[in-house]
C-alpha cells in the first residue's frame, strides 16, 4: 500500500505538516505518557461519580427488588431493556469499523477504530450489566447458561431469544475484546519501548512480547484478518438476535419480521453517534486534528445519514405493514405511538431519527463540527426514545384494554441509566490514559501515502495533473486542520 | 412441715462474719479494676505480642466457631399425642355458620384456613361472598383484643366479670334501665339468651340496630299486611324485575342468594331453554347490580318517589294526587314502558327498591301487590331474619340516656359510635350512662366511648347457630381454641344474669335438644352429630300467601313527594350514600383482603370517593382525583372526585364503611372518609339521601384504581348480543359461524388423562369479586396496598375486568377515540369478565423464558416451577392477557407490607400446600393445582377414576352465580365439556392462536328496541 503513491484526487487521511512515525508516536502518546490535564480530572470526577451513583442505584435494586424500578404488571421492561439495547446498539460502530471497513481496505478506519473498538466493549459491559440487573433474581443469573448440573436433565430453553441472546452478547464480547487487544499489540510495545521502571514492566507483559519482527507483523496481518472474518457475521449477528426479542413475541409492536435488519440498521446508526460524539471531543481535548480530519467527520457522517434513512425507510415500512395487516391490535399500537399518551416519544423518536438526520444531505451540516456534535448526540436520544417506544408504548396498551396501564420510572432507574453512562465514560477516560486512542502503528502505514504532507509533496514536485491538483485543494477547503495559505503559493 | 435446713458456702457465711456481711453486700464480692483499666495505664500500655497473639488466636477461633452455626432450623415439632381426627397434611372441614349460611370451614392441623360455602345451603347453594370468604383472616387479625378490658386497660375476665354484676345489681336497684343494642340477632340461641338476661333484669331491653338499615320494608309491611317482617324475595320466579336502587345482587339484604335467584333465569341453561328474564334498573349511583341490568335509567333521589308514584299509576291505570310526569323524559318514558312490561308478566314480576323510607315502601307494596307479586316472588310467610333493625329504637334510647333513664348498655357486635349518624349525640348520651360494656373483638371507636370491653369470639372459635330465615337453622361450631384471651358475647351474659347454664356450648345444646332438633326430624345425641355434620336443619315452608294491599295511599303519595321536593331544594347536588360491595358497613375494614379487593364497578381499592357523572364533572371542570368537600346535613368531608359513567347528573354517591378511626393497625392507617354521618333520620327511619355541596379544594388525590382504562375499544375480546339475536341464532356475535382452518407451528401434545379447562358464562357472572378474595385465601397471594395497586402491581391471580360501552342513537360505542367526544354519559352499559392465567396449549409465555420455569404440563395446565424463575419477566410480557404477576418486593419479609403476609399472626392463614413467593419470581393462577392433586390422590387411594365435579377451584366454588365451571374436558359427559359446546362460547385472542384454555360464552342483554340501555 505504502509502496505507491495514492491518487490526488483522494483527500488525505492525515493532515499537518512536517508529521514523521516519532511526531505521530509523540502526539498520540502524549495522553499516554503525561500527567493527566484538568480537563480529563473534570470529565473523569464527573464520570466517576457517575458510577458511583451507579454502584448505588443497582445494589438498591438488588436489596429491596426490582419493586424500586418503575414497572408494573403491564409494562415489565422499560428503561432497563430499553438501556440493554440501546447500549449494544452503540457497541455496533466498533466491529463494523474494525472488522468490515478492514476487509473493504477503507484506510480512513485506521485513526479511529480503536476509540471505537474501545467504546464498543464499554457499551457491551453497560449491556450485559442491564441484563443481570433486570433480572428478578440476579443471584441466579448462571441459570441462564446451559451449563451441566444436579437437577436431573434440567437445560435451559433453547426456544427462547433470551437464550440467544446470552450467547450472542458473550460471543460479540468475547471477540470484539480479542481483536481490539490484538491490534492493540503493537501500540502496547512501542509505549514499552518508549516507558522505564515498572510501566516498562506492566506494558512489556501487556505486549505479550511483540518483537516487531517481519514475522511478527505478518502474523498480525493474518490474525487480523482472520479476526475480522469472524467479527463480520457478529456486526449483523447480535443486533438481528436482539431484536429477536422482540420480533418472535407475539406484541403488537414487536412481532415485526422487518426487525433484524432494522435493528442492525438502527445499532450502525446510534454506534457512529456515539463515535462521533466522543471523537470531536477527543480530538480537541488531546489534540488530535492532524489524525482524525474533516474528512473522518464527514465520512461517519454519512454513515449517519444512510443508516439513519435505512431506520427511516424500516419505519414507514412497519407503518404501512401495521395498515396492511388487517390487525386491529398491530394498528391501534402504531397509532398510539402518536395519538397516544406517550405521542411526545414518538415524535422524539421520529423526530430525533429521521427528521434531524436527514439535514445531513447538507455539505455545510455535516462539516460543521459544532452541528456535527449536536446531531450525535439527538441522534443517540433518538435511537434511546426509539426503543422505550417500541419497549414501554407498544407493552403499555396492547391486547387487553383493562390492563392497559402507564409507566412512570423511578428515581432508581434514572439512577441506573444516568449511572451506566458514568460507568462508560469511567472507563473511556482511564482508556485514553492508559492505551493510545489512534492506533499508532496503523496510521503510520497512511503516512506516506495518504497524508497531506505527502500529496503536498506530489503537487510541489509537479507530478499532478494541474486540474487535479485544484479539484485536490478545492477538497482541502473544508479541513480545519489545513492550512489553505500554502497552497495559495503553488 | 417446714424444713429449717440451710446451706452455706463457706463458714464466714454460716458464721456470718463482720467481713462477710461487709462484702456480700455487692455484688462482686472483691472491686474489679474496670476504673483503673480504663483510664490511666490500662489503655495506653502496650499490649504485649503474645497477649496480642492470644487475643488475635481467640477471636478469630470464637468467630470461627460462630460462624459454624447452621442456618437456623425451625423444628415443627409433631404431635407427641396425635389427636385422632388430626392427620397432618390432611384437611378437615368443619361445618359451620355466617350470617346465615351454612358453610364449611376448612382446617388444617388445627387452623382453620379458608371458609367454603356448604353445598346444600339454602341461600346461595355453596357460593359465598368476599366477605365470607374474607373472614378467616379477621380470625388472625393481630388488632384484635387480646384480653378483656376494664376502663381502658387490660383486666382478667374474673375482674370484669365482678364489676359488671356489681355495676348491675346498683343499677338494677336503682331501677335505672339497661340496653343491649345488637346489630340485627337472628341466632335462637342468642335471642334465648338475651331473653334470659331481660329476664334476669327486667328493666333490660334488646335493641336490635343496624348500620345498614331495612327498617323501611319492615314497617312498610307492618303498615301495609300487618306482618312486619322483611319478605323473603325469590328473584328466580320473577321474569321482569326493576328495581329502584336496590343493589340486591351485591349489598341489599340477602346479595348471594339473590345473585343464585337471579342468574338461573339468564345463565346458560336459561338461554338454552330460550328464556330470559328483563332487568330493569332505576338508580342514582352504579351498583353492581346496575351493571348487570338490561336496562338501567340513571334517577337523582328526588325523582325516584315520583318515578314510583308514576309506576303505580300507569299500572293501576288511576293517578294519586300530586302526581304529575317527570321532568326526566328520559326516566318518564322508562316508566311507562317498565310498567306496561311488569303488567305483562303479572305474578312473574317483582319490584324492589332499595330505599329505607317507610312510604317508599308501602308505594313499592302497593305495586308489588297490583302485580301479583305476593306468593310468587315475594313471600311474606316465610320471611328473612337477616335484618331486623329498628331505627327509631336507637334514636329513643338516645334520647332516654340523655334523659339519664339508662344505667346500662351492652354493645353487641354494633359500632354506633363509628356508623351511628348523629354521633355527637350518642357520645353525648353515653356521658350519662354508668356501665357502658362493648363486646367488640376490636378496639373500635365505640369501645372508647365504654367503660368494659368484654371481647367476643371470632365465630370460627365460636358455638352458635343462625336462623337467616323462617325455618332455616344453621349451626356454628368453633374450628380453633380461641387465639386470644377472648369469651364469647353469650358466655359473659349467662354469667352476668346468673344463668344456671354456664356454658353456652350446653346452653345452644339444650336450646336445641329443647327447641330446634325436632323440626329438623333429628332427636338426641345422633341427632346432634347429624346436625353437626350436615351443618343446619330445614323445616319445609309455609305456604306463602297471597296478600293484598288495599290502603289508602293518598298520605303515602304526599309524604314521598315532600320528601322528594325537599332533596330537589335549592338546586343543590343530590347526594347519595351506599355501600360497595367489597368494605359493606365497615365492619370488616380492617381485613386487607377486602380493602385491597376493587369495587367491582369502579375498580377502586384502599379508598372511597365522590362518584359523579361525568358531564358534571366537566361542567364543574374537575378532574378525576380532585379533592372536593362534600357537605350535607352539617356534616361534611374530603374526598377525591371520581368519574363514573352512568352516575345520575346532579348527584354524587359516596361510599360508607371507610374512614373508621380505630379498630386495628389496616384502618387506622387511615383509609377514606367516614359517610355514615350523611345520614338524616326522616319519617322514623335512616335515610340515605340528602342534598349536598360540592367546592372543590385546588388539592388532589391518588386514587388506586386496578383498571384505568374502561372500554374495550370495540375488541372482540368481548362479546355481545341481544336476547332477541340469539333467539334467532344461538351462535350470534359468538365467531363460531362458519368454518376456518387451523394452523399450528406446533407438534401437538397428547393429554393422555385429564385436559383442565373451564367455561365462564359471562352472562352469570355479575363481577362481584367473591372469586378474587376466594383466590387470595386459597393461594396465599400478597397483599400489596394502596401505593402498590396505584402502581399497577396489586398481585390478584384472578381479577374481574370491566369495561363500559357507551349507547349513542342506537350505535354502540366502544372506543376511547369516540367516548372522549361524548357529551351524555347515561346510556353506558357495562360488562364484566373474569380475567384470569388462560392456561393455553400455546403459551406464548412458555417459549420466551430462558430457563424453562415455565412450562405445559401432561394435563394441559401451563405451570410455574418458582425455584427455576429468574425474573426476566418476559412471560408477562408475551402474555397477551397480562395475567401473569410479579414479585417485585419480598411482600412475606418486607416491613412496608406488614398487614398480611409479614405479619406473625395473619400469616396463620396461609395455605400450607401453597408457597409464598420469593421476590423476583413470576406467579399466577395455577387452576388450584393443589387441588387437582389432591383430588388425583384421593380418588387414588379409592382405586377409581376422578369423577366430575370432585375437584373444584377456588373461584368456582365461592361463585354463588356458578359462572365458573373447571373439569377434565377429556371427559365428555364433563360438566364443563357441555358448557364448552354451547355456541355461544368463544376463546379471547382466539384468532392469535394461543389456543387458551377458558372459553367464555357470549354475553346476552335482554334490551328492547324501545328502551336502549
Amino acid at each position: 500500500m505504502a509502496s505507491h503513491n495514492e491518487s490526488i484526487i483522494r483527500e488525505p487521511l492525515i493532515t499537518g505538516k512536517d508529521i514523521t512515525y516519532a511526531k505521530i508516536t509523540e502526539d498520540i502518546l502524549s495522553p499516554v505518557e503525561n500527567k493527566p490535564n484538568k480537563a480529563w480530572w473534570i470529565g473523569f470526577t464527573v464520570a466517576s461519580l457517575g458510577a458511583l451513583l451507579w454502584v448505588f442505584a443497582v445494589s438498591y435494586t438488588f436489596w429491596y427488588g426490582i419493586g424500586a424500578w418503575g414497572l408494573n404488571k403491564t409494562v415489565g421492561w422499560a428503561w432497563d431493556i430499553t438501556g440493554f439495547v440501546w447500549w449494544v446498539g452503540i457497541g455496533h460502530a466498533g466491529t463494523l469499523i474494525s472488522a468490515v471497513l478492514l476487509l473493504f481496505r477503507q484506510n480512513w478506519r485506521n485513526s479511529i477504530n480503536r476509540s471505537a473498538e474501545a467504546m464498543t466493549i464499554f457499551a457491551v459491559i453497560c449491556a450485559a450489566t442491564y441484563i443481570v440487573a433486570h433480572m428478578g433474581r440476579p443471584w441466579l443469573a448462571y441459570f441462564s447458561l446451559p451449563l451441566p448440573n444436579q437437577y436431573g436433565s434440567l437445560w435451559v430453553n433453547f426456544n427462547s431469544p433470551l437464550v440467544w441472546d446470552v450467547f450472542a452478547i458473550s460471543t460479540y464480547f468475547s471477540v470484539s475484546l480479542v481483536f481490539w487487544y490484538t491490534g492493540l499489540l503493537p501500540d502496547i510495545a512501542t509505549i514499552r519501548d518508549r516507558a522505564k521502571g515498572l510501566r516498562r514492566r506492566i506494558y512489556s507483559i501487556m505486549s505479550f512480547g511483540w518483537s516487531g519482527s517481519v514475522k511478527t507483523w505478518q502474523r498480525f496481518e493474518t490474525v487480523s484478518l482472520i479476526l475480522a472474518g469472524i467479527s463480520t457475521p457478529l456486526v449483523l449477528s447480535v443486533h438481528t438476535i436482539v431484536s429477536m426479542d422482540f420480533a418472535t413475541s407475539l406484541e403488537p409492536g414487536w412481532h415485526t419480521t422487518i426487525f433484524p435488519p432494522y435493528f442492525v440498521a438502527g445499532a450502525i446508526f446510534s454506534g457512529f453517534a456515539m463515535v462521533q460524539t466522543l471523537l470531536l471531543v477527543t480530538r480537541k481535548v488531546l489534540g488530535l486534528e492532524n489524525y482524525i480530519t474533516m474528512f473522518h467527520i464527514e465520512s461517519m457522517n454519512k454513515i449517519i445519514l444512510l443508516t439513519g434513512s435505512i431506520v427511516g425507510v424500516a419505519y414507514l415500512t412497519e407503518f404501512f405493514i401495521a395498515y396492511y395487516s388487517g390487525s386491529e391490535y398491530e394498528q391501534y399500537t402504531f397509532l398510539n405511538r402518536f395519538i397516544g399518551p406517550y405521542w411526545w416519544a414518538g415524535c422524539m423518536m421520529y423526530g430525533c431519527n429521521v427528521l434531524m438526520t436527514q439535514l445531513m444531505w447538507f455539505k455545510k451540516v455535516r462539516t460543521n463540527i459544532p452541528i456535527a456534535w449536536a446531531l450525535s448526540i439527538i441522534v443517540n436520544i433518538g435511537m434511546w426514545f426509539e426503543r422505550f417506544v417500541i419497549i414501554v408504548v407498544s407493552l403499555h396498551r396492547d391486547y387487553i384494554p383493562s390492563s392497559w396501564a402507564m409507566f412512570y420510572p423511578s428515581w432508581i432507574d434514572v439512577s441506573v441509566f444516568i449511572g451506566s453512562i458514568g460507568v462508560f465514560f469511567t472507563l473511556f477516560l482511564l482508556f485514553i490514559r492508559v492505551l493510545p486512542s489512534i492506533a499508532m502503528a496503523e496510521v503510520k502505514l497512511l503516512l506516506k501515502s495518504a497524508s497531506e504532507q505527502a500529496k503536498k509533496k506530489l503537487i510541489d514536485e509537479g507530478h499532478v495533473e494541474e486540474s487535479q491538483a485544484e479539484f485536490y485543494k478545492e477538497s482541502l477547503t473544508k479541513f480545519d486542520s489545513v492550512e489553505i495559505a500554502d497552497y495559495e503559493k503553488v | 412441715m417446714d424444713s429449717n435446713k440451710k446451706y452455706w458456702k463457706g463458714l464466714e457465711e454460716l458464721n456470718k462474719t463482720p467481713e462477710f456481711v461487709e462484702k456480700n453486700k455487692h455484688e462482686f464480692a472483691e472491686p474489679i479494676p474496670i476504673e483503673e483499666v480504663l483510664s490511666g495505664a490500662g489503655l495506653s500500655s502496650k499490649t504485649p505480642r503474645r497477649d496480642f497473639l492470644k487475643a488475635l488466636g481467640f477471636g478469630v477461633g470464637a468467630v470461627t466457631l460462630a460462624a459454624c452455626q447452621k442456618v437456623p432450623v425451625h423444628k415443627s415439632i409433631p404431635y407427641l399425642i396425635k389427636p385422632e381426627e388430626v392427620t397432618p397434611g390432611v384437611a378437615n372441614y368443619y361445618s359451620s355458620t355466617f350470617e346465615g349460611s351454612a358453610i364449611l370451614v376448612k382446617t388444617r392441623e388445627g387452623r382453620p384456613i379458608k371458609v367454603e360455602g356448604n353445598p346444600n345451603d339454602l341461600l346461595s347453594k355453596g357460593g359465598l361472598s368476599a366477605h365470607a370468604q374474607a373472614s378467616v383472616l379477621d380470625l388472625y387479625d393481630g388488632g384484635r383484643v387480646k384480653d378483656p378490658m376494664l376502663n381502658g386497660s387490660d383486666a382478667g375476665w374474673a375482674q370484669v366479670d365482678t364489676f359488671v354484676k356489681n355495676e348491675l345489681a346498683a343499677i338494677k336497684g336503682a331501677g335505672k334501665g339497661i340496653r343491649l343494642i345488637s346489630s340485627t340477632v337472628h341466632s335462637p340461641s342468642t335471642l334465648a339468651v338475651i331473653a334470659d338476661f331481660v329476664a334476669a333484669y327486667p328493666t333490660a331491653k334488646h335493641i336490635n340496630y343496624d348500620a345498614v338499615s331495612y327498617t323501611g320494608i319492615i314497617q312498610a309491611n307492618q303498615n301495609s299486611f300487618g306482618k312486619a317482617v322483611l319478605p323473603h324475595y325469590n328473584f328466580d320466579k320473577a321474569d321482569v324485575i326493576v328495581s329502584f336502587g336496590a343493589d340486591f345482587l351485591g349489598t341489599w339484604i340477602s346479595g348471594e342468594e339473590f345473585t343464585r335467584q337471579y342468574v338461573q333465569n339468564r345463565n346458560n341453561k336459561s338461554l338454552e331453554s330460550k328464556k330470559m328474564s328483563r332487568h330493569i334498573q332505576f338508580e342514582t349511583g352504579m351498583s353492581l347490580t346496575g351493571t348487570n341490568a338490561d336496562v338501567r335509567i340513571p334517577v337523582k333521589p328526588s325523582e325516584e318517589g315520583l318515578a314510583l308514584i308514576n309506576l303505580y299509576n300507569a299500572i293501576s291505570g288511576t293517578s294519586l294526587p300530586g302526581s304529575k310526569p317527570l321532568a326526566n323524559a328520559t326516566v318518564d318514558k322508562a316508566i311507562m314502558i317498565a310498567a306496561k312490561e311488569l303488567q305483562a308478566a303479572k305474578g312473574k314480576a317483582l319490584v324492589v327498591a332499595g330505599s329505607n323510607d317507610v312510604a317508599t315502601q308501602i308505594l313499592v307494596n302497593a305495586i308489588n301487590s297490583m302485580l301479583g307479586s305476593y306468593g310468587t316472588t315475594i313471600d311474606l310467610d316465610n320471611p328473612s331474619h337477616q335484618y331486623a333493625g329498628n331505627d327509631a329504637e336507637l334514636v329513643e334510647f338516645i334520647n332516654e340516656a340523655k334523659r339519664g333513664e339508662v344505667g346500662a348498655v351492652f354493645f353487641m357486635d354494633a359500632n354506633p359510635a363509628y356508623n351511628f349518624y348523629a354521633n355527637a349525640d350518642l357520645k353525648e348520651a353515653l356521658k350519662k350512662v354508668r356501665l357502658k360494656v362493648t363486646f367488640a373483638d376490636h378496639a373500635d371507636e365505640t369501645s372508647e366511648l365504654c367503660n368494659v370491653l368484654a371481647p367476643n369470639h371470632h365465630y370460627l372459635e365460636s358455638w352458635g347457630d343462625d336462623n337467616a330465615v323462617e325455618g332455616y337453622y344453621t349451626i356454628m361450631q368453633p374450628t380453633i381454641n380461641p387465639v386470644y384471651n377472648t369469651r364469647q358475647a353469650e358466655q359473659s351474659l349467662l354469667l352476668w344474669s346468673d344463668s344456671p347454664v354456664k356454658d353456652y356450648y350446653t346452653y345452644v345444646r339444650n336450646n336445641w335438644d329443647k327447641n330446634l332438633l325436632a323440626k329438623g326430624g333429628l332427636a338426641g345425641q345422633s341427632g346432634w352429630e347429624t346436625l353437626l355434620q350436615n351443618g343446619f336443619i330445614k323445616v319445609a315452608d309455609a305456604a306463602a300467601g297471597t296478600y293484598t294491599f288495599n290502603q289508602d295511599l293518598n298520605a303515602v303519595a304526599q309524604t314521598i313527594l315532600n320528601q322528594s321536593s325537599k332533596l330537589a331544594e335549592g338546586n343543590k347536588m343530590e347526594l347519595q350514600i351506599y355501600q360497595t360491595v367489597a368494605m359493606r358497613d365497615g365492619k370488616r375494614a380492617n381485613n386487607p383482603w377486602l380493602q385491597e379487593l376493587p369495587d367491582p364497578v369502579s375498580k377502586v381499592t384502599w379508598d372511597n370517593f365522590a362518584a359523579m357523572a361525568p358531564a358534571d364533572i366537566k361542567k364543574l371542570g374537575y378532574n378525576q382525583g380532585d379533592l372536593v368537600k362534600v357537605e350535607a346535613n352539617g356534616y361534611s368531608i374530603n374526598l377525591p372526585v371520581l368519574l363514573q359513567p352512568g352516575q345520575a347528573q346532579g348527584t354524587v354517591s359516596v361510599a360508607v364503611g371507610y374512614g373508621r378511626s380505630k379498630g386495628g393497625a389496616v384502618v387506622e392507617g387511615g383509609i377514606g372518609q367516614n359517610a355514615f354521618p350523611f345520614h338524616s333520620f326522616r319519617n322514623g327511619t335512616f335515610q340515605t339521601s340528602s342534598p349536598a355541596t360540592i367546592t372543590a379544594l385546588g388539592d388532589t388525590y391518588l386514587l388506586a384504581q386496578t383498571q384505568t382504562h374502561h372500554s374495550y375499544e370495540g375488541r372482540n375480546v368481548i362479546r355481545e348480543a341481544s336476547f332477541k339475536e340469539y333467539v334467532k341464532n344461538p351462535s350470534v356475535n359468538s365467531g363460531n359461524e362458519g368454518e376456518h382452518k387451523k394452523y399450528s407451528l406446533w407438534d401437538e401434545y397428547e393429554r393422555p388423562a385429564y385436559n383442565w379447562v373451564m367455561a365462564i358464562d359471562l352472562n352469570a357472572c355479575t363481577g362481584c369479586g367473591a372469586c378474587v378474595v376466594a383466590c387470595n385465601a386459597e393461594n396465599n397471594i400478597p397483599v400489596v396496598g394502596k401505593l402498590e395497586v396505584s402502581r399497577r402491581r396489586e398481585m390478584h391471580w384472578i381479577r374481574i375486568d370491566r369495561y363500559y360501552s357507551f349507547n349513542e342513537e342506537g350505535k354502540e360505542i366502544t372506543e376511547e377515540r369516540e367516548i372522549d367526544k361524548l357529551e351524555n354519559f347515561d346510556n353506558v352499559s357495562v360488562v364484566h369478565q373474569p380475567m384470569l392465567c388462560q392456561h393455553c396449549d400455546h403459551a406464548p409465555c412458555e417459549t420466551v423464558c430462558p430457563v424453562l420455569a415455565t412450562v405445559h404440563s401432561a394435563e394441559g395446565l401451563n405451570h410455574m416451577a418458582y425455584n427455576r424463575c429468574i425474573g426476566t419477566r418476559y412471560c408477562a410480557n408475551n402474555c397477551p392477557f397480562k395475567v401473569r404477576r410479579f414479585n417485585w418486593f419480598n411482600y412475606w419479609n418486607d416491613s412496608r407490607f406488614d398487614n398480611y403476609l409479614n405479619n406473625e399472626h395473619t400469616q396463620l392463614v396461609l395455605n400450607p400446600d401453597v408457597t409464598t413467593r420469593f421476590r423476583g419470581v413470576m406467579e399466577k393462577c395455577s387452576m388450584c393445582i393443589q387441588r387437582i392433586q389432591a383430588g388425583k390422590l384421593h380418588a387414588k387411594m379409592e382405586k377409581r377414576p376422578l369423577k366430575d365435579g370432585e375437584v373444584k377451584v377456588a373461584c368456582q366454588q365461592t361463585c354463588s352465580a356458578n359462572a365458573i365451571i373447571f373439569g377434565n374436558v377429556n371427559d365428555p359427559e364433563s360438566e364443563v365439556a357441555k358448557a364448552l359446546k354451547s355456541e355461544r362460547t368463544y376463546y379471547v385472542l382466539e384468532e392469535l392462536n394461543v389456543q387458551p384454555g377458558i372459553g367464555y360464552q357470549v354475553k346476552v342483554r335482554n334490551t328492547s328496541s324501545e328502551l336502549q340501555a
